[in-house]
Formats: structure tokens, sequence, C-alpha cells
């Protein structure tokens, strides 16, 4: 076809309507509250939430993910026009990692070497895995989709940064649920739900966030 | 490019609020700085397929026009589209290319050049006899291969080359004798 047709075609075209990365952000937040609160009110909160509460260890099982969750969406949003990056503000995420892994050896150190491992028995990290997971897979989907829209000219960090703060959202809302209270135990399986999802996501990213 | 820049931005600006003219304005404007850049790094891919990626960088550009935050620069974002296409493209052609973004600041910075330059060619091809003029506008500004050219006008490929390169200089001649002129 000749270009000159081509660019008839195209001007005949209707506009488009604007992107508008705030309402995508906001979107992706109430997804990831909804799969939360659905998930909280089918199986309830753990006992006496607010006592456990204050309980530093306890607090940080919430506090750490929400926190790397509230730094990788606005980090995302980022990358939803052309040339967008995060810049060195990815650096930031450094600070929830940097507490897990610190609150994790404090743990690790404080108890006797039969006692790190004891509750981590199948079913435990099944759950806890399975559930955090799961919990991310709506919220992730829906901002794949909306990213499309988009045009990340860095697909795959973008869906990285989509399965982070997803899936990490996830892991907050988790747990309320949640009665291990163990770093060695929640640092160890909410990092790897964490990863498994930021990976996949990546990977999908790399190919459907493509144009 | 500050010009560039105002007059790109505005019509975009009413494309997207649905002025069709002013986008085809656009698009026909941006077109010969496409062609441009495309052309300076296809070292390693076949002529004909200039014309292709070119192309495609136009589709991506309509496709992503609602990506542009119009409270920013246009050539930025002008910029980046085209890269990640044409990137693309030529990868996908097997080709590796870099497109430092000072090709689009050359290409760019020889504004009135390239518009004029289309001007030019024009109103001299017009000084040509029809054949001439149709196989050059086919061939060297269409991209088209000489056989197919040949094809149309019922010549042999070799007629064909002969005629536009006997038309290449007589344009020449032509150009030269139109500086002359002006000065």
């Amino acid at each position: 076809m000749k270009t000159d047709d081509l660019i008839g075609r195209l001007s005949a075209e209707a506009p488009a309507a604007p992107l508008r990365p705030a309402a995508v952000g906001l979107a992706i937040l109430a997804a990831t509250l909804a799969c939360s609160a659905l998930f909280l009110g089918l199986l309830g909160p753990r006992d006496e939430l607010g006592t456990h509460w204050l309980q530093p260890v306890i607090a940080l099982k919430t506090l750490l993910p929400l926190l790397a969750a509230a730094l990788a969406l606005p980090l995302t949003l980022r990358t939803l026009r052309p040339a967008g990056r995060p810049g060195p503000w990815l650096a930031l995420l450094l600070l929830p990692l940097g507490g897990a892994v610190a609150v994790w050896l404090l743990a690790y150190r404080g108890q006797p070497p039969a006692a790190r491992f004891a509750d981590m028995t199948a079913p435990a990290i099944a759950e806890c895995l399975g559930f955090i997971v799961l919990l991310s897979l709506p919220p992730l989907l829906l901002a794949l989709a909306l990213f499309r829209r988009g045009a990340s000219t860095r697909p795959a960090l973008t869906g990285a940064l989509i399965g982070l703060a997803c899936s990490a959202g996830a892991a907050a809302g988790y747990s309320l649920f949640c009665v291990q209270d163990d770093p060695v135990f929640y640092v160890t399986w909410y990092g790897l739900a964490i990863l498994i999802v930021t990976s996949l996501s990546a990977l999908a990213g790399a190919r459907w966030l493509r144009w | 490019m500050v010009e560039r820049e105002r007059e790109w931005s505005a019509l975009l600006r009413a494309a997207n609020a649905g002025d069709g003219r002013a986008y085809a304005r656009f698009l026909h404007a941006v077109t010969p700085v496409l062609r441009g850049i495309v052309r300076a790094r296809a070292r390693a891919v076949d002529r004909t397929l200039h014309e292709e990626i070119l192309q495609e960088a136009l589709i991506a550009i309509h496709a992503k026009r609602h990506t542009w935050d119009q409270a920013a620069p246009l050539l930025p974002w002008l910029y980046a589209v085209t890269r990640y296409k044409v990137i693309d493209a030529f990868r996908r052609q097997g080709a590796r290319v870099d497109l430092p973004l000072e090709d689009f600041a050359e290409v760019l910075a020889a504004p009135s050049r390239d518009l004029t330059a289309a001007h030019d060619v024009e109103a001299l091809l017009a000084r040509l006899d029809p054949r001439s003029a149709s196989v050059v506008r086919a061939v060297s500004l269409g991209g088209e291969a000489a056989d197919e050219v040949g094809r149309r006008l019922k010549l042999s490929e070799g007629a064909v080359r002969v005629v536009l390169h006997r038309a290449m200089r007589r344009l020449a001649r032509l150009a030269k004798g139109e500086e002359h002129e002006n000065r």
C-alpha cells in the first residue's frame, strides 16, 4: 500500500481516548484491595489481630509487603508511556527488601537450630504460597490488560513491576489472615511467592506488552 | 527544532481532539523525517523494505497516539515510538541496528530542506517527459524494483534502468541550472 493511502486511512479513524495513568493506578489498587477484602470476608482475619499487631515482628509481616507494593505501583505507572522509566527511584525497593532480610537474619540468629525451620511443614508452605499467588492473579491480569493500552518501551520491566506490586499487595492482605509469625517462615515464603509472581509477570509483560 | 516541536504538537493536539485534517497534515509532515531515519540506518536491510518499515512506524504512532502526554514535549515521544518500532522491525529482518538520538536530531535539524526538497523534486519532475518522471517516482521515490516498474510500463528491466539513469542526469543538470538562476 502506498504511504499516502495509508495516511489517508489512518486520518479517517476516530481519535483515541487519552491515557490516564492515575486512573490505571486506581483501578489496580482497587482490584488488589477487593481481592484481599473478598478473601478476608470469606475466611476471616486471624483472631485478635489488633493485639498481635502490637508486636513489631508481626506488624512487619504486613508493613514490609505493603511498603513494597506502595513503592512498586507508582514506579510501574511511570513506564506506561514510551521511554518512561522508573529511574533511580527503583533503588527505593531496597528498603522493604533490606528490611525483610534484616528481620529474617535477626529471627534466624535468635532461635535454637532445632526451632528455626520447625513450622515449615508442606501444608503451611502450600497454603501461604498458594494463597498469595492466587490473590495476586486477578489484579495482575487486570493490570496487564490496562497496560496493553499503554506503550511501554520496557515491556519486561513493566511486567515485573506490575507483578511485584500485585503480589506484594496480595501478601499484605494475606498477612491479616496468616498465623505464621516467625520471620524465618514468612520472609522466606512470602518472598518466594512474590518472586514467583514477579518473574511470571515479567515473562508475561515481555510477550503481551509488546506493540 | 523548536519550530517543528510547536508546529507538530499543535497538529497532534488538534488531531487528538478530533480534527482529521490536522492529523493527516501531521502524518504527512513526519513521514519524510521518519523515512530519513529508516534510510540512514537501514544499510543491512533490503531497500524495498524501507517503505514497509516506515509504514510500520506510522501505524505505531497512530496506534499509540493517545499515549503522548500533551503537557510534555512531542518530539521526545515521537522519537521514542519511532525508535522502538524501527528497532523492532529491523530485528525481525535479522538486522541489528543502533538508533541514537543524534539521528533523529540531525534529520529534524534540517527541517526546511526536507519540505522544500519535496517541493523542488516535484517541480523538477514536471520538467521531464511523463515516462521518465513516472520511472523516477516509482523507483527512486517509491522504492519499487526496476523489473516491477518495467512490467507496468511495458519496458524491460534494462530499459527502465537506462531511462532512470538518463532522467537522473537530466534532473541533476536541471537542479544545477535552477541554482545558478537563483543566485
